[in-house]
């Protein structure tokens, strides 16, 4: 006849000290150990607070229909120019050429959010005019909503110039997001919302090129349109004017931010506590095999005997 | 409302898959062979690309949104909006021409004889409503050849089945599908539609208006107006300096702002034969014919500008007073053109109210040498606060050295320092063209020394120019070192001239001193040594040395040169920091010492 095991219960044991002895010491080094061990060693293992955080999200990007144009039209550094600026204009005198501009922005995928501007740029040009260089200066509103709400405005540079005179310029490129520090988990955060071009102001160096894209390269958010291939097409007509077709994505962009108090702490505490389950679970054993043993002198008192004292 | 996807329940989504499979028995089909009624109804035009999502309602009674709950009238222009079509067989995308068959259009109604001819149909199905019902209107189209060579048109309408399970059964939500019919405006809501549709556009930029319009309560100008010159007619002109715009070019008429000292350079395109005497940029009465209005208010007086100097400048840069006769542009030959204007200093003082009390101009003439040109023109305007003193002194620094700004140098009498008023005449470098790269060919142009700014140029010396060794020598040497060589060093930018303890004395040496009879110096190296002064914060850079390094030829110069017969010289310039690493004093806030890292509390403190 074979025994087999009924029921089976743990019986516990009560192993009771004074104060000044080593086993309430060795139970203070061992709290200590088994608490604070896994902060160091989640803190030295790196990453244990997240400083740096990212999100995907898709901007609210509008083409604010303000432009500035510049093309050299000789090899000898004749150039015309057109803008969207009343003031540059009036300056450039002789060297304004009026363009006919068309602009669309379209919404592809229907969300409500724009995705691709158009815009075609036809430069009339005298006979003895031919088109080198472009400079093209376009500027964007620009909206970010779902962590900190990023209102800025922002602009798309397209330069190119070929040492044969053009027909066409197609660009088409994304415009892209450019970070230099994270941004706020949380808040509103506009202080770039003012124009890369002041329009207001009747001074030439308002408009300098090399003006406006020093002060833009200054903020911490800029956006630069990525056209690793823009195409130019020679073989202009007499008397045909010279074209400019740029396509510009608002594509989805990853930015990173700095993350919220407890966003830090939740992440934190991730790993705080399941480094601390293992060092529970050792130091237990370790308890164990001392006070069962009687490494350390105490009295056990097993469960269910009455207390006499 | 809809029963849509996903349902939430077990029982739910069950009850909603058997209720698929018993729609997805098969529809009634009904075929047709040409049918060719003529419709007149389809009165909108309607959006090709939009046709499968856009106007796809299938709602009995689509008319409800669109009645005004306002009770005004639309504006007249707006008018009502055509009731979106639903049925496949009303929909044509490819019907563009009204009242004219269009080709290969299947669907086109007013094609009854011309179908014959179509060689396929460019649209050749037509759905209604989205993809996502469970059953939707098609009209299919197809052609077929009869048997004398003719196309005849086969026109099938039929419900068909979505067999996905998460189609829509019933559909009854407006919005859910289509777009939301656009708001129609009316007088008391246009703006607020204007406001939201037009953020952006070419139409809308409001950078057109005169900033003339503010009003002004002090007579004089404040800190950014434009100067106002009086014009002969009475008008008022803006007083104009010409600086570089969105190319090197100069802008004529950019305006000049009150209290921006302004110094540019900029290009001006000039073909000779016509704008030598024509050009206004190119005559000295364009600057010198200005009569300033002293402030902006309407009885302002007038104040005419001085004229100072004007400096005839001749070839190689030599330059002659001239006594100050009406010198105008003059074309001499075909390609020269004499008394054209290189260089326009404005200076131009305030008193404290803003009003403009002198205005003076110093002019540098020269002349073209080309037949077409784009002649380099400098302009300046500096505005000083005329309270009698003359140009004040300027310093580089209060008290540190300001990195670009120039050294200042001097030289040292009996107990004094002197030094020049111009800021400009300090220790220079050499700074060469294209014309005078050779060093013993000048005068040479020279750039002031910068602090904080490394530098590096030279000239190039020709073998057989070295006759006269010791000649040559010392000649060089003047090359390198400048004309007017000072021997002191502020140690400070605002260092005092009648403290010579402050200066810092140039210490030369001559490497290697064992040279034989005659020794030509190859390079000229300074080398400064400063270092922070004073508080962690705002440490000020103070000079504490200065070293002159000269190194002759040790060996022959045709060896040196590599046979090439020129020998490059050079002149280089290098600041060393030489100040000790801060260490936190008493009064440095305590740190916690380095047992935990700096970030260990992070989100806490």
């Amino acid at each position: 006849m074979a025994f087999y095991e009924v029921y089976s219960h743990p019986a516990e044991i009560r192993y009771k000290t004074s104060v000044c002895t080593k086993a309430t010491l060795f139970l203070v080094v061992v709290l200590c150990l088994s608490y604070i061990a896994p902060l160091l060693v989640a803190y030295r293992s790196q990453g244990f607070w997240i400083k740096r955080s990212t999100y995907e999200e898709q901007p609210v990007v509008r083409f604010q229909y303000q432009t500035l144009l510049v093309a050299a039209t000789s090899t000898q550094g004749h150039y015309v120019a057109w803008s969207t600026f009343p003031h540059l204009n009036n300056m450039l005198g002789a060297n304004l050429r009026i363009p006919a501009v068309s602009v669309r922005e379209e919404d592809l995928n229907q969300d409500g959010k724009l995705d691709l501007l158009i815009f075609q740029l036809q430069l009339p040009l005298k006979p003895d005019e031919q088109v080198y260089s472009i400079q093209l200066l376009l500027t964007f509103s620009y909206q970010l909503f779902r962590m900190s709400t990023v209102v800025m405005q922002s602009l798309a540079f397209v330069q190119h110039s070929s040492p044969v005179p053009g027909a066409k310029l197609f660009v088409s490129g994304d415009l892209r997001l450019q970070q230099k520090t994270p941004l706020p988990h949380r808040g509103l955060y506009n202080i770039y919302n003012v124009s890369v071009i002041d329009g207001s102001s009747p001074l030439a160096s308002s408009y300098d090129l090399n003006n406006i894209i020093r002060s833009y390269q200054e903020r911490n958010l800029t956006t630069v349109l990525s056209c690793p291939m823009p195409v130019w097409t020679v073989g202009r007509a007499a008397g045909s004017p010279f074209e400019l077709n740029a396509e510009i994505r608002y594509p989805m962009e990853v930015i990173s931010y700095r993350p919220g108090f407890w966003e830090t702490i939740k992440f934190a505490w991730i790993q705080y506590v399941s480094i601390l389950l293992i060092f529970l679970w050792v130091f237990e054993r370790i308890q164990r095999f001392v006070f069962q043993n009687q490494v350390l002198t105490t009295v056990p008192i097993p469960v269910g005997k009455p207390h006499l004292s | 409302m809809a029963v849509f996807s996903a349902a939430r329940s077990l029982l739910s989504f069950a009850c909603f898959f058997l209720s698929v499979i018993t729609f997805s028995s098969n529809q009634n089909t009904t075929s047709s062979v040409l049918t060719t009624g003529a419709t007149a109804e389809q009165n909108f035009t309607f959006i090709p690309t939009d046709y499968s999502t856009g106007f796809g309602s299938t709602s009995p009674t689509p008319s409800g949104p669109l009645k005004p709950r306002v009770p005004a009238e639309p504006l007249p222009v707006s008018g009502f909006l055509p009731i979106p079509q639903t049925s496949a067989d009303r929909l044509c995308p490819c019907d563009e021409l009204p009242g004219v068959c269009d080709m290969n259009c299947c669907c086109d109604r007013e094609c009854t004889e011309e179908v014959v001819l179509f060689t396929s149909c460019s649209i050749s199905a037509v759905r209604s409503g989205s993809e996502q019902l469970c059953s939707r209107n098609a009209a299919h189209y197809s052609l077929r050849t009869t048997i004398d060579g003719y196309s005849e048109l086969q026109s099938a309408f039929q419900e068909e089945a979505n067999y996905d399970i998460f189609c829509i059964q019933s559909h009854n939500s407006m919005d859910g599908l289509s777009l939301p019919s656009p708001a129609l405006p009316y007088e008391n809501s246009f703006d607020s539609l204007y406001k939201q549709f037009s953020i952006f556009g070419f139409g809308a930029d409001s950078s057109d208006e005169v900033p003339f319009a503010d009003v002004q309560t002090s007579p004089g100008y404040q800190y950014g107006d434009v100067l106002e010159t009086a014009e002969p007619i009475g008008l008022r002109g803006r007083f104009c300096l010409p600086t570089p715009g969105v190319t090197a070019d100069c802008v004529n008429n950019n305006p000049a702002v009150f209290l921006q000292d302004l110094s540019s350079g900029c290009s001006q395109r000039v073909v000779l034969d016509q704008d030598c005497s024509s050009l206004p940029a190119l005559s000295m009465n364009t600057y010198t014919n200005i009569q300033l209005f002293a402030g902006k208010n309407a009885d302002a007086v007038v104040v005419p500008m001085g004229v100072v100097s004007v400096i005839l400048q001749s070839s190689g840069d030599a330059q002659t007073v001239s006594d100050g006769e009406n010198l105008l542009p003059v074309l001499l030959g075909p390609t020269l053109c004499v008394n054209v204007v290189l260089k326009v200093v404005y200076v131009i003082r305030y008193n404290s109210a803003g009003e403009l009390v002198n205005a003076s101009v110093s002019l540098v003439l020269g002349f073209v040498l080309r037949a077409a040109v784009m002649l380099k023109q400098e302009f300046q305007v500096m505005y000083i606060k005329d309270d009698g003193g003359e140009v004040a002194v300027q310093f580089s620094g209060n008290p540190g050295y300001v990195v670009g700004l120039p050294i200042v140098s001097g030289k040292r009498t009996t107990d004094r320092i002197t030094r020049s008023v111009e800021l400009g005449d300090t220790m220079s470098l050499l700074h060469v063209s294209a014309e005078d790269q050779d060093c013993l060919l000048g005068p040479h142009q020279r750039s002031p020394v910068l602090f904080g700014l490394d530098s590096v140029s030279g000239c190039t010396l020709r073998l057989e120019d070295v006759t006269n060794c010791s000649l040559v020598s010392q000649l060089l040497l003047e090359v390198l070192r400048g004309p007017d060589y000072p021997l002191d060093v502020a140690s400070f930018g605002n260092s005092p001239l009648d403290n010579p303890l402050d200066w810092v004395q140039i210490k030369t040496t001559i490497s290697p001193t064992d040279a034989q009879s005659c020794s030509i110096p190859l390079s000229r190296h300074l080398e400064i040594e400063w270092t922070k002064y004073g508080a962690l914060v705002n440490p000020q850079a103070q000079i504490v040395s200065i070293k002159e390094v000269i190194r002759t030829n040790s060996s022959s110069l045709v060896l040196l040169s590599g046979g090439s017969s020129i020998l490059p010289i050079r002149s280089s310039m290098a600041f060393v920091p030489v100040s000790a690493a801060a260490r936190p004093g008493y009064r440095a806030t305590p740190s916690i010492n380095a047992t935990l890292p700096f970030d260990f509390f992070f989100p806490f403190v």
